[in-house]
């Protein structure tokens, strides 16, 4: 089963510097309080479509405690490793498409992936989400192609998007106990040697089940905070450029600021 | 300043992420920047260079693999399902 939950939300900011501060989110602490949970944050691709223009870009950040508390308490510490390092590796896509006006995101985690996944996906638009279609279709109708102009439509004080989380859990299923237990699975001997045959006994669906709510009963709080991160980033970058912004924090963190050749 | 998951590769990740967050407001932002060529992508393979070595010492590179295998396995079967 899959529980999912689905916001909506506007920004009072324009499109192309939502998306700016969408790459910059996790980028310092000082820039984003709400992201001292972010270690780390790297790019492994990043390229331009050249027939559509569209920039894809995937990532990989490092987050503490993506795994609820609640849920780690419901596993044995051979699977959670002890339950003292939580930290959990999230895989994160994002198309931007500057010229048609949106940007779709795709975060899912990396690992614990047999005990709970989570994809987060989001769609932000220059166009409220029920007028998408529409304005896709006067596009289509108007015989846009690709490159052919920039951005010529007046540019909309509001960036509008849709989150939607997805819940699922697969916890004593067979396939996922063996990616999760791919490490310690070197003889082929079936039976309850597995987590399934561990969970299975006191009900491995409402287990799932309660996983998959606990995790979802926590959506909104963390809603809340990346749309207030989001937001801080948003507000410096109204005040000053992008470059200016970086710079200030180099000046911050006592290095040298880059010569800007 | 963002980490690298590998603290070896800041240096260059650091180098990268700066000229690729002035490449995309200045350039692609203005409809501009539509080249994987660009003033950054030098920057970017001594990144990956030193980013592909940690992925591997840390097993991501398989979480990576099994992520888009997972993926694919759930597009076929949304496209079974119609």
């Amino acid at each position: 089963m899959v529980l999912t939950h689905t916001t909506n939300h506007t920004y009072s900011h324009p499109f192309p510097t939502v998306t700016l501060a969408f790459f910059l989110r996790y980028y310092s602490p000082q820039l984003n309080p709400f992201s001292s949970h972010v270690l780390s944050t790297d790019t492994i691709s990043s390229h331009v479509d050249p027939d559509t223009g569209r920039l894809h870009t995937t990532r990989i950040h490092l987050k503490r405690s993506r795994m609820p508390a609640a849920v780690v308490k419901l596993l044995p510490t051979s699977v959670t490793g002890g339950g003292g390092d939580k930290s959990s590796y999230v895989l994160e896509n994002s198309v931007v498409d500057i010229r048609e006006g949106w940007m779709k995101t795709e975060s899912q985690n990396l690992n614990f992936t047999g005990i709970l996944s989570i994809v987060e996906q989001q769609h932000y638009s220059v166009s409220p989400p029920d007028a998408t279609a529409s304005s896709a279709e006067r596009d289509s109708v108007l015989g846009t192609s690709p490159l052919a102009s920039t951005v010529a439509r007046p540019i909309s004080p509001n960036t509008f998007v849709t989150t939607t989380f997805s819940y699922r859990s697969s916890l004593g299923n067979k396939k996922q106990d063996h990616a999760a237990l791919a490490s310690t699975d070197a003889s082929d001997e079936p039976g309850p040697r597995r987590i399934g045959g561990w969970i299975s006994g006191w009900g491995a669906n409402r287990i799932q089940r309660s996983i998959e709510s606990i995790a979802s009963n926590k959506t909104d709080d963390a809603v809340n905070k990346s749309r207030d991160g989001m937001r801080m980033v948003l507000e410096r970058l109204r005040s000053n450029g992008v470059v200016a912004v970086l710079m200030e924090l180099r000046r911050r963190e006592g290095k040298s600021v880059f010569d800007q050749s | 300043m963002s980490a690298s998951l590998a603290p070896e590769c800041n240096g260059v990740k650091e180098r990268y992420d700066t000229c690729f967050l002035k490449w995309y407001s200045e350039k692609y932002l203005r409809g501009t920047g539509k080249t994987d060529d660009n003033e950054c992508t030098k920057l970017f393979e001594d990144y990956q260079k030193c980013l592909s070595v940690a992925l591997k010492e840390r097993g991501i590179d398989k979480l990576l693999k099994e992520a888009r295998e997972d993926n694919k396995e759930n597009d076929a079967e949304h496209m079974k399902r119609k």
